[in-house]
């Protein structure tokens, strides 16, 4: 059996090769998911946590535990709490960073022993921290002992500089804590032996500072749960904090979900429940959830199609390899062989073909997962960003699938063909059939469905958007829709296409030259044949198209967005100092910071002050207003010419010619009714600046920075949009109605100068810089976020795949399908037709096929990339969208499309012509006889 | 050379090569068949008649020897030639199944005229009808080959094959799969056309019951003649 079976894939060793190179795509796509996403993932929620610790300044993974011992016969409490606390990490599946916990009696009053009189009675709170030695350093005396306590009984503690000032005690001295009673029955007496400050403040370990401290007395942590915990707690009334630091560092993608669900349980129905608030990773953890749940579901979606278009490549060798041993096999069936027999043979070679394909597939995953990290842009990698591929269970249970669904796709069609035996065949090739899709009327369904989606889709745009921005993820069905019209028409042009070719056959029916009107007749008759392969083509065709727009629109304007909301290279502001008054109030007026110092950054081409303000209440809207100086401005702002009606610099020119003018968006005209020569009267929401008023010399559209609407998340989860008012005024008017205020620098760099020299200036001139945004930087951001950079590499990997199934699904049809016909191209010869006629006819079928369906894959792509692009952009860009959606056809995606179709077409021609002139008519007419 | 023959083979030899040597397929074949006869190749499975007929019907060469068709040197032909040869002087007939499976009865008779460069026209269709007819399939005219049997199959063929009024058929085994009562129809069919057309026909077969009906009778043993013409 294993013999015969590898004699039968090499007999046929060009197809198996085929079904081998579609299974190792296939099962490749499929390994390439969870590797990449695991990967991603990872990376994600590092980046979450790592850009809270940034903007909040706190350990992003903290649980904080609390809670009071009062008087605890035997000390339980404090005992399954630090046992809680030393099981907590593994409970949550997590690495242990630190556990910082500390005790502190309640308050006594305490007198100095040493009889000062200018020592009054101060309230004291004796106190411990674990492992409070190793972060401190000592400004006078010395740390506490081991021990902790002297030979008299008294308990060795030090104390921060804040509690020295306000207990006005010095180091050595002795207090006591009136009507307390230590382990020895006596009042419990303090030796002072140091003071204290905290080694490095940003330490995680300060979770609560001892500034805070400035009463407490702190003691050796094992000496104070030797004397106040255990047996002994039933006299004190402790409060104990336990904070649990948690190593995020380590935390991975998959422990998310258990992180959650135990934190949540702990927090809230766990039995410390009442001890335990609800952490603030726990916010962290479920942004986290939310996005990978809808990158998830999007990446998904964007997948199908390729894994559709990989079973049907499959399917259609198979089927094609089963159809031309179907004499072999009805000829076997006739001599006594089961139809089981014939099927097993089948499966086995097929099973040999997947786990061969699966060895092979599975590397070649890890490899698409690492381009998929590196996904730039469409089509365009950045090498030195790839992932780290990494083996899960998941990435098991989705190859052992790949591997069973392709061994199913391309063992089903055996089952009929074992079936068939040498009378069925006969009659089978007999007769004619329509197509079931056709009898259906398949393509009118689907167009219908697809249209459908398309309406209501492009009716709710908005909410559409909302929606996505409320955390749900990408409606599988609008990206449905469009894959469903994609195969609508493409049926309907199947159905149309021999109407076209019967037309231009009645013109000239009788006059055609043999070879056109041999190739005329083949298609009519043998048209349907080629319908899988044309549908084949024409969905590769437009699916390519359409991924390629719709990767690139979305990158595109999502960094066209970035680029415009950032108004110039950078924008920064300094930290400004507010004046005070006598009182020590503020006044609302601050210091300017020096602004000459920037003529010395030599990187910037220009710069501009820009003032901002918002919430400026006019009339009774809120709005922004900018304070600009036009020529600054000018030089220094960009935005694209075809947002505004005149050029950016006419706008300025007139407002510069008008001192107390104002440019104001065009909402003010639309909404408020205002016309050019209207003043308006605007008051800034700070009740030290006054009112200030300007005449309206024009009305904008778009502005740097101005995003005209907003769509914003409310507290109860859902998704408001808001219009946005700006009015743009001079900055000295301001200035005069204001006071001084504190305005934003914008910076232009020159060209090849980069923001390294920016970080440099701003180190070199000590500047405090309170605000700082790099535009490159933020760009670049946008095409990492893993939505868009999976969006990114889910479509090249598709677009490249489809690619080389095209080229290979197209030459390997044709090679069999005129094998099939050798025969007839022997008679045909013999016959005396002319070789060159041989091949017109043979072109004129590629013209029919393959011509045709490229054409219609072209148009297909061209119209579903225009009407279903620009809703899929408004899901995916959700708030951040402000601009004009511009859709992205890029010119040299389609020619790499062009050029793999017409290398396989001139490949494909290339073989025919070979074939053709080694054509041995006699062996040709000898295959008949048998 | 003789004025009435259209087929003159002279010591023709065709040698294949072979793993470890050579085969000798044809030794010194010598054949005139004078025009508007029936001449039929007899011989075993094997013993060289189809390659003698590709050699005569200018689709092989011959190793050594020259064939004359039509007062022509086949071996002085240039490939094109050959093919205008074939395609106007000449219609094939197969022993295996060879009609153009998406064309119908009608259309597959008419291809043939169409390759022989017959202009369109009633003219033309007529004689498609007349050819059908005369094999007996006037009423079928419309059908495709896969709706018919093997022997209609076999007589569109032959229809297909003197369409174009060809000056001789090569017909390579035609009753091959046929019934001997359709075989001996088929042979008769060869017969009239000869007469009627003056067509020069050159038939094999191992079918001894049809031997009686050729004008003349070549045999072939083993690549050798053993029987025919030997003048």
């Amino acid at each position: 059996m294993l013999r015969i079976m590898f004699q039968k894939l090499w007999h046929k060793k060009w197809m198996n090769l085929c079904l081998l190179l579609g299974s190792i795509l296939l099962i490749a796509t499929v390994v390439s998911f969870p590797l990449y996403q695991s990967a991603a993932y990872d990376r994600m929620v590092q980046d979450e946590f790592r850009s809270y610790y940034s903007a909040e300044g706190q350990w992003p993974g903290l649980n904080s535990m609390i809670f009071v011992s009062q008087k605890d016969n035997g000390g339980v409490a404090i005992t399954r709490m630090e046992n809680f606390n030393d099981t907590i990490f593994d409970d949550l599946g997590v690495t242990k960073k630190d556990t910082i916990c500390s005790y502190q009696l309640s308050q006594f009053e305490a007198v100095s022993t040493m009889q000062r009189e200018d020592m009054s009675v101060k309230a004291v709170n004796l106190a411990t921290i674990s492992d409070l030695e190793n972060h401190v350093k000592l400004l006078a005396g010395e740390m506490y002992s081991e021990k902790g306590v002297d030979d008299d009984g008294a308990l060795q503690v030090v104390i921060s500089q804040s509690a020295m000032i306000k207990l006005q005690v010095l180091v050595g001295e002795t207090i006591k804590l009136k009507g307390s009673k230590g382990i020895d029955g006596k009042e419990i007496r303090l030796r002072i032996t140091g003071i204290v400050a905290e080694e490095d403040p940003a330490d995680f370990y300060w979770q609560e500072g001892l500034d805070a401290k400035n009463n407490v007395c702190l003691m050796n942590f094992d000496t104070f749960k030797e004397h106040f915990t255990g047996e002994n707690a039933r006299r004190y009334t402790i409060t104990c904090k336990y904070f649990s630091l948690l190593e995020y560092d380590d935390i991975l993608a998959d422990q998310v979900d258990h992180l959650a669900e135990a934190t949540r349980y702990m927090a809230n129905e766990g039995p410390f429940k009442a001890t335990m608030k609800e952490p603030a990773y726990l916010d962290i953890l479920d942004s986290f959830l939310t996005k990978r749940g809808r990158i998830d579901a999007t990446l998904q979606i964007l997948q199908i199609p390729v894994l559709i278009m990989l079973g049907a490549f499959l399917f259609m060798i198979s089927g094609q390899m089963y159809d031309m041993e179907r004499n072999e096999i009805s000829v076997i069936k006739s001599r006594g062989s089961s139809g089981g027999q014939i099927f097993r043979l089948y499966l086995y070679q097929m099973i040999f073909i997947s786990l061969l394909g699966g060895a092979l597939g599975i590397p070649l995953g890890a490899v698409f997962s690492r381009i998929l990290g590196s996904a730039r842009n469409f089509l365009e990698f950045d090498a030195a960003k790839s992932l780290p591929v990494k083996f899960t269970t998941q990435t098991a249970e989705y190859a052992l699938a790949a591997i069973l669904v392709v061994l199913a796709i391309m063992t089903l069609p055996a089952i009929k063909h074992s079936r068939v035996t040498i009378v069925n065949l006969k009659q089978q090739k007999a007769l004619k059939k329509k197509s079931l899709w056709e009898k259906l009327f398949l393509d009118v369904i689907l167009l219908a469905v697809s249209l459908y989606g398309y309406y209501t889709f492009s009716k709710s745009g908005d909410e559409l958007g909302k929606s996505v921005m409320m955390g749900k993820s990408l409606d599988p069905l609008l990206y449905i829709s469009s894959s469903l019209f994609i195969v609508g028409m493409g049926l309907l042009f199947l159905r149309l296409q021999p109407l076209i070719i019967q037309f231009i056959y009645f013109i000239g029916k009788r006059f055609w030259r043999p070879a056109s009107y041999a190739s005329f007749m083949e298609n009519l008759k043998n048209g349907r044949k080629q319908q899988f392969i044309m549908l084949f083509l024409i969905m590769t065709i437009s699916l390519g198209m359409y991924h390629a727009t719709v990767a690139r629109t979305i990158l595109r304007n999502a960094q066209d967005n970035t680029e415009y909301v950032n108004g110039a290279d950078i924008v920064m502001k300094e930290v400004w100092i507010e004046i005070k008054d006598l009182n020590g109030k503020p006044t609302g007026q601050y210091v300017e910071p020096e602004y000459d110092k920037y003529i010395t950054a030599d990187f910037a081409d220009s710069y501009a002050r820009v003032f901002l303000e918002d919430g400026v209440k006019c009339e009774n809207i809120s709005a922004t207003v900018m304070g600009i100086h036009t020529k600054e401005f000018g030089r220094t702002a960009t935005i694209d010419r075809s947002l505004t009606e005149k050029h950016f610099y006419e706008y300025l020119n007139e407002l510069a010619v008008v001192p107390d003018g104002v440019i104001v968006s065009r909402n003010f005209e639309t909404k408020l009714g205002k016309k050019v020569g209207d003043t308006i009267a605007y008051t800034s929401k700070y009740s030290a600046a006054g009112t200030a008023t300007g005449k309206i010399v024009d009305f904008v559209d778009y502005w740097p920075g101005y995003a005209p609407s907003e769509t914003v998340l409310d507290p109860d989860g859902s998704a408001a949009t808001y219009e946005n008012y700006m009015i743009v005024t001079h900055y000295d008017a301001l200035r005069n109605d204001w006071g001084v205020l504190p305005y934003e620098v914008w910076l232009k760099l020159k060209d090849g100068h980069t923001s390294q020299e920016v970080y440099n200036w701003i180190e070199a001139n000590d500047v405090h810089v309170a605000k700082y945004v790099d535009r490159a930087k933020e760009i670049r951001m946008t095409s990492e976020d893993p939505l868009l950079q999976g969006t990114n590499g889910v479509l090249t990997m598709g677009f490249i795949v489809t690619m080389i199934l095209c080229g290979v699904g197209y030459l390997i049809y044709w090679i069999m399908s005129i094998r099939s016909r050798e025969m007839i191209f022997g008679v045909l010869r013999a016959c005396g037709m002319h070789k060159m006629e041989m091949l017109q006819m043979l072109m004129n079928e590629q013209i029919f096929c393959g011509v045709f369906s490229v054409a219609a894959g072209i148009g297909i792509g061209q119209l579903t990339s225009r009407m279903f692009v620009p809703i899929l952009q408004q899901a995916y860009a959700a708030s951040k969208q402000v601009l004009p959606m511009k859709l992205i056809i890029n010119a040299s995606d389609m020619m790499r499309l062009y050029v793999v179709i017409a290398g396989s077409m001139i490949l494909c021609l290339a073989i025919l012509i070979l074939l053709i002139f080694k054509l041995n008519v006699t062996k040709a007419l000898k295959l008949g006889e048998e | 050379m003789d004025e009435k023959n259209i087929i003159e083979v002279s010591g023709v030899n065709r040698i294949f090569p072979v793993p470890g040597g050579e085969f000798q397929a044809l030794k010194d074949i010598n054949v005139k068949i004078p025009r508007g006869c029936l001449a039929i190749l007899k011989g075993r499975s094997g013993s060289g008649k189809t390659t003698l007929m590709n050699i005569i019907g200018a689709l092989d060469n011959p190793t050594s020897g020259t064939v004359l068709i039509d007062f022509r040197t086949v071996a002085k032909m240039s490939d094109h030639e050959r093919e205008e040869l074939r395609r106007k002087d000449m219609g094939f007939v197969f022993q295996a199944v060879s009609l153009i499976p998406t064309m119908n009865a009608f259309q597959n008779v008419e291809f043939s005229m169409r390759l022989a460069g017959i202009k369109p026209g009633k003219e033309r269709d007529k004689r498609v009808e007349e050819c059908l007819k005369m094999v007996g399939l006037g009423n079928r005219m419309h059908h495709m080959p896969a709706e018919m049997s093997g022997g209609e199959q076999q007589r569109v063929a032959i229809a297909r094959a003197i369409a174009h009024r060809p000056k001789m058929i090569l017909a390579d085994e035609p009753t091959a799969e046929l019934d001997s009562a359709m075989a001996a129809q088929v042979t008769k069919l060869f017969q009239e056309m000869t007469r009627k057309e003056g067509i020069t026909i050159l038939m094999t077969t191992h079918d001894v019951g049809l031997m009686d009906a050729g004008d003349m009778i070549i045999e072939l043993e083993a690549g050798a003649q053993v029987l025919g013409d030997k003048e």
